[in-house]
């Protein structure tokens, strides 16, 4: 009974993991590997051919590319008005100030796939699509992070801040000497966060560009054309090399994802 | 006295973004999906008459509606708990201490790093019925996108792989929280594992519990793009989705009306399951 149990976990954790490692071998298979029986799990003879027919003939590296600005950019407007929104709910007293913060934590109950029809008019008639500012526009607003950070900003006594703002300190300075250093941990698992949930959409990226050149690389690794006529080397080739680096991040952050996805959930 | 106004307006003024895009991509968006719901609209989404429950009335009549409604139900009700028994096993079973539960672990939150396009991309060519590996692996012939049950199984492996990661964590997370010393009494009073689990564990991580379950109810009702990648919702439409269906209609006939009435419908199906949770729980969960 006792040694049931890790043997048990492993064989459970080996099944969920077997489509990663599959698709890493996979991608150094030759065309006869995928044909042969009984299945190969290892390539016969080891090739990088996948890798350059991945790239050459495709868009991968413009959708790669595409990818790279709009996560960064919309990752920066994100926590910008994050911090900034938090920032006010936390210090600032105001007429309305629960409502408006009750206002913006609601929006999270709405099912945005339920909302792609109208906000695909929205940006239709604002004439973004095709846009770097249309494929991030629906991510900039983060109800989570808004409420994570003003818990964290309260932390910071009010009076503090008051002695420092008649002191000369500006609200912009106290933030980025004071409030942002003592919420670093915070602030890079959102950022971290953010980066990889816009790096990753998949629907809204889809509908909102129509122009190849402005496609992002989860949307174009799907169109690379090569699954369809069941040529798999390059197409594993292409996800691996996409999944890798983040693959890399949570093996070597995993302590700290584990952390926060306790102290997230659990309050603690 | 300007000075002051632009103090007392000072908050505001920072919140404009946020409150700007709360009205512009959630709340404008969501009330008029409702209201369009109620009109003829024109191909770019235009009001062209109001038609009452027109839309309603054509919807809940035809076939293909009436698929999606089965078939998002249905999903539902194979994946949560299949999702829920899986995440929470895999928990019990990697909650123990060493290098190689470590490893169990890190294995068991990995599909969390892969995006869903490629997940499903990969979960495409490895459950394809000739050349992909599962078969070959399975021994069978299996035709995973010409038999509709096949095709649901799929979803439902898919969907599972897709939330494990995350619902692992949670899980095995909320375990650790359980205190240790709590543990070793009920094991000096002669507790075996099953009653451990079910007078100790089971209500200590029930929150925990109730979350994942919310949630991934929450994700079987919207799936969506999934059966876009995998199935598109077929074969015969036995795996479109209502938010696939929405997908259809707004998007590949230009239907906006249409759209807009099956995305009511997940309105409130998600603010019913929703509000039912919610009364439940604040009868049956015990809070640390």
């Amino acid at each position: 009974m006792k040694k049931l149990v890790p043997i048990a976990a492993t064989i459970l954790s080996l099944v969920v993991v077997f489509p990663i490692l599959y698709a890493i071998s996979a991608s150094f298979f030759s065309f006869s590997d995928f044909t042969s029986i009984p299945a190969r799990l290892f390539p016969a003879d080891p090739t990088l051919t996948n890798y350059t027919r991945a790239f050459a003939g495709t868009h991968l590296a413009r959708f790669l590319a595409n990818s790279l600005i709009t996560a960064t950019l919309g990752t920066i407007i994100r926590m910008a008005i994050s911090i900034g929104s938090a920032y006010v709910f936390a210090f600032y007293t105001f007429k309305g100030k629960n409502l408006l913060f009750v206002i913006l934590i609601a929006t999270m109950l709405l099912p945005s796939d339920a909302l792609l029809i109208e906000n695909y008019i929205t940006i239709r008639t604002l004439a973004l699509t095709d846009t770097y500012l249309g494929i991030i526009s629906t991510s900039l607003l983060a109800p989570v992070h808004l409420f994570l950070l003003r818990q964290y900003f309260r932390m910071v006594s009010r009076e503090y801040r008051e002695a420092a703002i008649i002191e000369g300190c500006s609200d912009a300075r106290f933030l980025m000497t004071l409030l942002i250093p003592i919420s670093q941990s915070v602030i890079i698992t959102l950022t971290l966060q953010s980066f990889t949930s816009i790096f990753n959409d998949y629907l809204w990226p889809l509908l909102v560009t129509n122009n190849v050149s402005m496609r992002t690389v989860q949307v174009g690794i799907t169109m690379l054309g090569f699954s369809e006529n069941l040529d798999y080397g390059p197409q594993f080739a292409a996800i691996t090399l996409l999944m890798t680096p983040i693959l890399i991040a949570f093996i070597l952050l995993n302590k700290n994802i584990k952390e926060s996805v306790s102290t997230r959930f659990t309050g603690r | 006295m300007d000075k002051t106004k632009i103090a007392k307006a000072r908050p505001y003024i920072l919140l404009l973004p946020a409150l700007t895009l709360a009205f512009l991509f959630a709340y404008r968006p969501f009330f008029r999906t409702i209201v369009n719901s109620l009109y003829n609209l024109s191909i770019i989404g235009k009001r062209l008459s109001f038609v009452g429950f027109d839309n309603y009335s054509r919807l809940f009549g035809s076939g293909s509606f009436q698929d999606s409604l089965s078939n998002t139900l249905r999903f539902t009700l194979y994946f949560v708990p299949t999702n829920l028994i899986i995440c929470l096993g895999a928990a019990m079973l990697a909650n123990r201490k060493g290098k190689l539960a470590s490893l169990n672990q890190i294995f068991m939150f990995l599909p969390m790093a892969v995006a869903m396009s490629s997940s499903m991309m990969l979960f495409k060519m490895m459950f394809n019925p000739s050349i992909g590996i599962m078969n070959s692996l399975l021994k069978a012939d299996i035709q995973w996108f010409n038999d509709p049950k096949a095709a649901m199984l799929l979803l439902v492996i898919a969907g599972v792989w897709l939330d494990i990661g995350f619902d692992f964590l949670l899980l095995v997370s909320a375990l650790r929280n359980v205190p240790t010393s709590l543990i070793e009494v009920a094991r000096i009073e002669g507790a075996n594992p099953w009653q451990l689990f079910i007078s100790l564990q089971l209500p200590l991580i029930a929150p925990t519990l109730l979350f994942v379950l919310i949630t991934s109810i929450k994700d079987a009702m919207l799936i969506s793009a999934p059966v876009l990648l995998l199935t598109e919702g077929g074969p015969f439409r036995s795996t479109q989705t209502l938010v696939y269906q929405m997908y259809l209609e707004g998007f590949k006939s230009g239907n906006y009306a249409l759209g807009s009435a099956i995305a009511t419908v997940v309105f409130i199906l998600t603010f019913a399951i929703m509000l039912l949770l919610l009364r439940f729980e604040q009868r049956r969960v015990y809070y640390q």
